[in-house]
């Protein structure tokens, strides 16, 4: 699979530390559990968090991290740098984890589901309170300044409470179609102002 | 759905937003769409970056209990050179997106009764993305995916209504000499009604298609017989087995 896309030739450098976690991810898929260890220490605190955000309750989240990464620990030889940077590969396997659990475990109503929603629309100054107070933190919530109201709204429904595209379109009384494309709208000036493609 | 319909549903697919059904066809368009493939990478990035808003420290038992797990775990071996690597372990290959329009092909003219399609039977065949979306129009169409260990994966799609289902599976390994599967629909009070046999493409490909009563299934299940199947699953052989 190639690259179309200029400024994604090549496998994407991106992210502090990203050749170091590149190197672990190589040292665990020959079975070095020292560099395994090293690698869960630089990302796990990324993981859990998202994770935990997620699925709300600390023991699921625990169990989710876990799966995680002995995922990673058994697929690490499968990373493909082409596809992502090790970090973004881990969360993309965390966050479907953490998504499918919740949906799973779903059985209560959209109503309820509306109440939970309304609850937690703005879970970016309630994690503010938790989350240490980096730089990298402000420099997202920044980012997600410069999105309209309603993409930001779209996004933090559907990445951090694991709702479908459907389902906000109904929580935020959108046409379906129109909920998609605030997702899409919204992720692409939240890449564009973070530089995710060209770091 | 068509190419530049399925192609607006890039940004949910990046922040896992689709429901089964959609993400069956999204990934099985990635796997032909370079375009897509190429923003999808690059909004996950992004959407990467949402989690430094919500860092916080993993309990120190989960790093204690992994570890003494992972030394009890071989990891995989490297992908076959010159394989297709996917953008994670559900995406389909490159020819599974005509296996499953044929497969929608055989849902459309299903008749009834059980009857299972071998995959080979199906890959000469194509639909339209009309016919296809037709099909997944159905008001209870429904997904549900197993993992049967490794890389393995059998997903249904099925209406309890139009009383089909098809099994899509990926990376399966073939049974042993001698051996086949078969495709059971299990009801609530214990009875197994044999859906049919089937074998893995020398890829691992799996496509086949039943018809029947399932309304009164509360399971359907995979087991490893002797060649030619058995009336019953053998006690212990089943594989896998899906509640749907």
């Amino acid at each position: 699979m190639r690259f179309t896309r200029a400024s994604s030739a090549g496998p994407a450098p991106a992210g502090q530390g990203a050749p170091e976690l590149a190197e672990l991810l190589t040292a665990s898929a020959r079975g070095d559990e020292q560099a395994f260890a090293r690698l869960y220490d630089q990302t796990s605190a990324r993981v859990y968090g998202m994770v935990l955000r997620v699925v709300r309750d600390p023991a699921q989240a625990a169990e989710v991290t876990q799966d995680v990464y002995l995922q990673v620990w058994r697929e690490a030889a499968r990373f493909d740098a082409n596809l992502g940077t090790v970090l973004s590969w881990l969360l993309m396997i965390a966050h479907r984890r953490a998504v499918d659990r919740v949906r799973s475990a779903r059985s209560a109503t959209l109503r309820d589901d509306r109440y939970a929603a309304t609850q937690s629309d703005r879970p970016y100054d309630q994690v503010a309170e938790r989350a240490h107070a980096n730089l990298e933190a402000q420099r997202v919530h920044n980012a997600l300044q410069d999105l309209t109201e309603s993409q930001r709204e779209a996004i933090s429904l559907a990445y951090f409470a694991g709702y479908t595209h459907r389902e906000v379109a109904v929580l935020l009384d959108l046409p379906l179609g129109t909920a998609k494309t605030r997702i899409r709208d919204g992720l692409i000036r939240l890449r564009d102002a973070l530089g995710v493609a060209d770091e | 759905m068509n190419d530049h319909e399925l192609s607006t549903l890039v940004g949910a697919y990046a922040l896992d937003a689709l429901d089964e059904p959609e993400r069956t066809l999204f990934e099985a368009h990635l796997a032909d769409c370079t375009e897509c493939t190429a923003e999808v990478v690059s909004l996950r990035a992004a959407a990467a970056e949402l989690s430094h808003t919500t860092t916080i420290s993993a309990p120190a038992a989960v790093r204690s209990e992994l570890l003494s797990t992972i030394s009890r775990v071989r990891p995989l071996p490297p992908p076959r050179a010159g394989a297709v690597t996917a953008l994670n372990q559900r995406l389909p290959r490159r020819r599974l997106w005509p296996a499953i329009a044929a497969a929608c092909a055989l849902i459309a003219i299903a008749t009834t009764g059980w009857a299972v399609q071998e995959h080979r039977q199906l890959t000469g065949h194509r639909v339209s993305p009309t016919a296809l979306s037709s099909v997944f129009d159905s008001a209870d169409l429904a997904t549900a995916t197993v993992s049967l260990g490794g890389s393995a994966h059998a997903t249904l799609i099925y209406s309890k209504a139009k009383q089909r289902v098809v099994l899509i599976g990926q990376h399966i390994p073939a049974p042993p000499a001698g051996k086949t599967y078969q495709i059971w629909m299990l009801g609530p009070n214990g009875s197994a009604i044999s859906g049919g046999v089937f074998r893995p493409d020398p890829d691992g490909t799996v496509l086949v298609q039943a018809s029947g009563d399932l309304q009164h299934t509360a399971q359907m299940g995979i087991s490893v017989e002797q060649a030619g199947g058995a009336s019953r699953p053998t006690p212990g052989a089943i594989v896998a087995d899906i509640a749907i």
